[in-house]
């Protein structure tokens, strides 16, 4: 039997409903019970392996074609800039990437801005959105809660991703602009798109079987 | 071991490496290997200039390549570029040099060149590229022609397995025509095919509002032209102007060849591939291997380059990148032995040995004459050190001695027969 393909999932808020698509889309997958330590995993039909990865590093397991296939945010896969292609939007993990600042902050144009103090997790996104609007951001990298920033004065913007808003607000912080809207997505390394190309098709068409007949 | 006293402090600057023995003789090897085939097939090489005018390599038709280069100054403030590929000062020569030459031109290449990129696969900022160009035919003959030699180059190089997938930049941009979309649409579409996006296509069509139908059907059918020649079939009924027929007839056309040369089993077809779509102007290919997610070889016809350098002229060729090719058979398990002397002959000073190893010389075998004049026993452990299986001594009563891993005993000197057969090789 040939090798699984290999597909790389996010660890966190993506991976339920990347696990339960391709369950739909007839994958067995690995339960949650496995789902705990093991970084790789085996699919009960040796037709799939699962790596799970940090979110952000999924485009880069599909890059270098250590992984033949992924699933990340469209958010991740913008910011990382990797040369994959993207054959599927997936009907999950919906969220956006936005530019927030405190919610008493003076309501003027962000043109007005003079060079504002962005923290981010998203610094390639950031820098080109404001970039783009003729302003020279300085941006602060973080790695963690990005909100806290404009509350102990680290900052005076934030670039974040936003679900419901209800975290945002919890800091008495409002959203000022969209960035990007987001959502799961389907990247193929661009050697096995062509290597595997007839096991890489039949995932897309079984995902895209699912993904229309939900919505 | 006793400590070594040594500078740390000699970093290399981003971008380069040093190849060492085995790296080295494998990079040798497969040079040798491509020239050998190249020639084979007629094409001759030339030997390029390392840097140039920037203006030169810097023509409109490659501007992803202009913001890679490594700029410099001449003493009179001129700017110069390190060559970040050969095909540009290939049709600089064309253009400037051979334009009045018998035709077609058959011209290969091989060496560094520079370009500022992350480092990917194998590529560092200065990597070997390998290449040929055929110059001076528009048709499919050639078409396949290079196709084929790509094929036959990559065997050469002993990959045991790689796949070659053949686009045409006519097919998408017949169907941009058809489309007749807004400027910016036609870009978001361009770069929706680029990335495969296929949902994205509809969303993006819904934007366009009022599409024909059959422009419709074709652009949504689009990212699934792709395989092998069962694809032309499909892809025959979306064909909406001559641009895509034409297309598509060279494409089948190469198809046919290509079986003809005996390669149709690697290759690939792929009318959704729109990657450089600039610079092409007709067929496109990119080879991949296992494991290695990047493109070994990529070219593709490209009728508009030399008239930037003198008379126009048809044009097709490939470059391939060695050091991926390096790295793509090791992944797939051919390994690069250490190179090592297939004899270690002790005393430097004694006239009998130096004469024995001269003449083994001349028969092609590797002999390293020790220099330290070792005794016998050092003499073994140095040569198992660096892995020469052989060593031969000149004893003063039994005469030319020789030892390996079996034992001792004697040669006589002038059975070639036997001594032929330590080469390594």
């Amino acid at each position: 039997m040939a090798e699984p393909l290999t597909i790389a999932l996010p660890k966190g808020r993506l991976t339920d409903g990347a696990l339960a698509l391709l369950a739909r889309a007839g994958y067995p997958v690995p339960s949650n019970g496995d789902n705990g330590r093991k970084l790789v995993l085996e699919g009960a039909d040796r037709r799939l392996r699962f790596i799970m990865a940090k979110p952000s590093d999924v485009p880069i397991f599909v890059e270098y074609g250590a992984a033949d296939l992924g699933i990340a945010g469209l958010d991740v896969v913008r910011e990382a800039e990797r040369d994959v292609y993207e054959p599927l939007r997936l009907p999950f993990g919906y969220c956006r990437l936005v530019v927030a600042g405190k919610a008493d902050r003076p309501d003027r144009p962000l043109r007005l801005e003079r060079s504002p103090r962005v923290a981010t997790k998203f610094p390639r996104l950031t820098e080109a959105f404001f970039r783009r609007r003729g302003l020279a951001p300085e941006l602060i990298v973080m790695s963690g809660s990005v909100e806290l920033a404009p509350l102990v004065a680290l900052a005076d913007l934030i670039v974040d991703l936003v679900q419901t808003g209800t975290t945002l607000r919890e800091n008495g912080l409002t959203e000022l602009r969209v960035v990007l809207e987001s959502q799961a997505v389907l990247i193929a390394n661009r050697a096995s798109y062509r290597l595997r190309a007839g096991e890489v098709r039949a995932l897309i068409d079984a995902l895209a079987a699912n993904v229309m007949s939900k919505t | 071991m006793p400590a070594q006293v040594f500078s740390l402090d000699r970093p290399l600057p981003e971008g380069v490496r040093d190849l060492l023995f085995a790296d080295a003789a494998a990079w040798r090897e497969l040079e040798s290997t491509l020239r050998q085939t190249w020639t084979a097939w007629g094409y001759r090489e030339i030997i390029l200039p390392a840097f140039e005018y920037a203006d030169t390599l810097a023509t409109d038709v490659g501007a992803e390549i202009d913001a890679e280069m490594y700029r410099f100054f001449d003493r009179q403030g001129r700017t110069l570029a390190l060559r970040p590929d050969m095909t540009i000062p290939t049709a600089r020569v064309v253009g400037t040099r051979l334009y009045d030459q018998p035709l077609p031109l058959r011209i290969a290449y091989v060496g560094s060149v520079f370009r500022y990129e992350p480092p990917r696969a194998g590529r560092q900022h200065e990597f070997g590229q390998a290449g040929v160009e055929l110059i001076g035919a528009a048709g499919r003959e050639a078409d396949a022609e290079s196709v084929a030699l790509a094929v036959a180059g990559l065997r050469a190089a002993g990959l045991p397995t790689f796949r070659i997938t053949v686009g045409h930049v006519g097919f998408f941009r017949g169907l941009l025509n058809a489309l007749a979309l807004p400027e910016k649409l036609a870009g978001q579409v361009r770069r929706a095919v680029d990335r495969k996006a296929e949902a994205e296509l509809a969303a993006l069509l819904v934007e366009a509002g009022s599409v024909a139908p059959a422009a419709r059907a074709a652009l949504l059918g689009l990212p699934r032209l792709t395989g092998g020649v069962e694809t032309f079939a499909a892809a025959r009924p979306l064909c909406l102007n001559a641009r895509m027929t034409n297309a598509l007839n060279d494409m089948e056309t190469v198809a046919e060849l290509l079986d003809a040369y005996g390669v149709a089993d690697v290759v690939t077809y792929d009318l959704a591939e729109v990657r450089d779509l600039d610079y092409y102007t007709g067929i496109t290919f990119e080879g991949f291997a296992p494991g290695l997610g990047f493109n070994l070889v990529s070219g593709g016809r490209y009728d508009d380059l030399i008239g930037h350098f003198g008379p126009p002229q048809p044009a097709v060729g490939w470059a391939l990148t060695l050091d991926r090719i390096l790295l793509a058979r090791e992944l797939q398990g051919v390994i690069q032995a250490e190179p090592a002397a297939d004899v270690l002959l002790g005393a430097a000073t004694c006239p009998a040995c130096l004469r024995w190893a001269a003449a083994a010389r001349a028969r092609g075998l590797q002999v390293e004459v020790d220099p330290l004049g070792l005794a016998p026993d050092e003499l073994w452990r140095s040569a198992c050190a660096r892995g020469i299986s052989r060593v031969v001594i000149h004893d003063r009563d039994q005469g030319l001695v020789v030892r390996n891993a079996a034992g001792q005993r004697t040669v006589v000197a002038d059975d070639w027969e036997e001594v032929l057969r330590w080469r390594n090789r």
